[in-house]
């Protein structure tokens, strides 16, 4: 594999040798009191404090403050926003879950196909050498400014990297295993059931997780070229009136909207994958 | 001395076959392995027979082609040369009527040890009812000494505690032939006598045939009806020799009786100078 974006992400193992810190189990640090959240909280409030200061003495609206962005975020939040946010999510999630089932349904196929994989793998990796936010003009021409271009843009972002990974993580799968239930009777298709699809889970959830940020950018970028609604156009919409203030709102949404599409990718992994990250 | 036990090696295969239809053949079966253009020769040309319900020891030094002769009978490998034949046909393909517990650790990493035990009777072509299976299940961890760890994933478990599992998923479905690869390695002593002990019976009880890989001497001398010496690789037999003593076999006081020593003696005469031929690969 010559370029390293093409890497599969590497699902999360049990780390070989235990690093010995000075966290304690449940993750607090013994020597400071209260824990982390305090000192994370603390830190926030500090930097927020910092920026309230800068923006009062500068006055300048490029630096803004804090409290006029918490005001922004307040008067949206008593209804102007919760369409745009809608409109991002719905093209969010719809495009990881199109993207993801065709790309693990195709890393699959594939990735067990002896003949095939080889073939069809040179001409995906080119079509995934096309910078894919680039597709967007095209999707936009083709399927028009709502929803169904930005979908259409997430769910081949995140197909590939599904693709690329499940492809890695069916060719890791231990032979012997499949080798074992065969000698047991087991046919082609419960071979696929309990074997390869289990030992594939790790691999789907690292390319999961990889493709989250990937899809968030492919969304507010579509929606930033052509749409009539979405964090993205509100964004768009902010810059063209210089409205720094409802720039910096936006940004606020968006890092409280990828924090929690990440946190949930990764409770998710962590149930899934409840063998591996077990420990006696 | 040695010359006896070769004499023996050339009578045991004609004499097993006396007894009753052979179950495994080998025809002068060989193996060669290709490693990055280099051939490394793992089995010479071997001939065996193993009858059904008989139980067979192969020991010999590592590399000496022992598991070889397993993969190919369950028809993971194919030989180079020669034929292998199972209840006198060749094997070709899988052979799905034997059971194969390997040296290396095939439980799926995903599964509690109780679901691990179980996988095989979830299959189709074992179709078990729930309840049924839930017995055999419970039964089978019972007798591997597991219980309390129905729940644990396979990397909560210590070493010897998988190959127990290990050894109930390969046993749960009572194949016909069990070909097992150095089953109780990891085991201390005191558990290696009672899964020898469970085993002897489980396999009298259910009439299987075993073809069961050892380093350990003694344990072959403890299982087995016939015990085949192989010799440093390329593996070739060294000595066939039929163990007669009575059935069933106290496992732990056999070790001090005059007739063990005797065929310990005489097979460890055989297979020493190969031990030493064998420690440098």
């Amino acid at each position: 594999m010559a370029d390293a974006s093409m890497q599969p992400a590497l699902p999360r193992g049990r780390p070989e040798i235990e690093i010995m810190t000075d966290t304690s189990a449940d993750g607090t640090r013994q020597d400071l009191p209260g824990g982390y959240l305090v000192w994370q909280l603390g830190l926030g409030v500090v930097l927020l404090g910092v920026w309230e200061w800068a923006g009062f003495v500068t006055g300048s609206q490029w630096v803004n403050r804090p409290s006029s962005i918490g005001y922004q975020l307040a008067q949206w939040s008593t209804g102007e926003i919760y369409p745009h946010l809608a409109t991002t999510i719905i093209e969010l999630l719809s495009g990881l879950v199109i993207g993801t089932i065709l790309g693990v349904l195709a890393g699959l196929l594939l990735g067990r196909a002896t003949r095939l994989g080889p073939i069809l793998r040179p001409i995906i990796v080119a079509f995934y050498s096309i910078p894919l936010v680039s597709l967007a003009p095209l999707f936009i021409m083709f399927f028009g400014v709502e929803m169904l271009p930005k979908i259409v843009l997430v769910s081949i972002v995140v197909f590939f990297l599904l693709f690329f990974n499940t492809f890695s993580g069916v060719a890791t799968i231990d032979d012997d295993l499949v080798a074992t239930l065969q000698l047991m009777g087991a046919s082609r298709r419960e071979v696929f059931m309990k074997v390869v699809l289990p030992a594939s889970t790790a691999w789907v959830l690292a390319g999961i997780k990889v493709a989250l940020p990937f899809a968030l950018v492919g969304t507010i970028t579509g929606e930033m070229l052509a749409a009539r609604s979405g964090l993205g156009y509100l964004l768009n919409q902010a810059s063209q009136q210089f409205d720094m203030t409802a720039i910096y709102a936006v940004l606020a949404i968006l890092m409280v909207v990828g924090v929690i599409v990440s946190e949930v990718a990764v409770r998710l992994e962590g149930w899934l994958l409840r063998w591996r990250n077990t420990n006696t | 001395m040695r010359g006896a036990v070769d004499q023996m090696a050339a009578m045991g295969p004609a004499r097993s076959a006396d007894r009753a239809a052979a179950q495994i053949e080998l025809k002068g079966a060989s193996k060669t392995f290709h490693v990055r253009g280099q051939a490394i020769r793992a089995l010479d040309p071997v001939d065996l027979s193993v009858a059904a319900e008989e139980f067979v020891a192969l020991v010999g030094p590592s590399g000496c082609g022992k598991s070889t002769v397993l993969n190919m009978t369950a028809g993971l490998l194919t030989p180079s040369e020669g034929q292998v034949l199972y209840g006198g046909s060749p094997v070709h393909d899988l052979n799905r009527q034997v059971g194969y517990m390997t040296q290396k650790d095939t439980l799926l990493p995903w599964r509690r040890t109780s679901d691990n035990i179980r996988v095989a009777l979830e299959l189709a072509c074992r179709a078990t009812p729930k309840a049924e299976a839930d017995e055999r299940v419970a039964r089978m961890t019972e007798l591997v000494g597991l219980k309390g760890f129905e729940h644990h994933y396979p990397n909560e478990l210590s070493g010897g505690m998988r190959k127990r599992t290990l050894l109930a998923r390969t046993l749960i479905y009572e194949p016909e032939t069990l070909l097992m690869d150095e089953p109780f390695g990891a085991l201390d002593a005191q558990l290696k006598l009672v899964m020898l002990e469970q085993l002897q019976a489980l396999v009298q009880q259910r009439r299987m045939t075993v073809l069961f890989v050892t380093h350990d001497l003694g344990e072959a001398i403890a299982l087995a009806d016939k015990v085949v010496v192989f010799s440093a690789r390329p593996g070739r037999i060294r000595a066939i020799r039929k163990i007669d003593l009575p059935r069933p076999r106290d496992v732990y006081t056999i070790r001090f009786t005059p007739e063990f020593s005797r065929y310990h003696e005489e097979l460890w005469d055989v297979l020493k100078d190969e031990v030493s031929k064998g420690t440098d690969i």
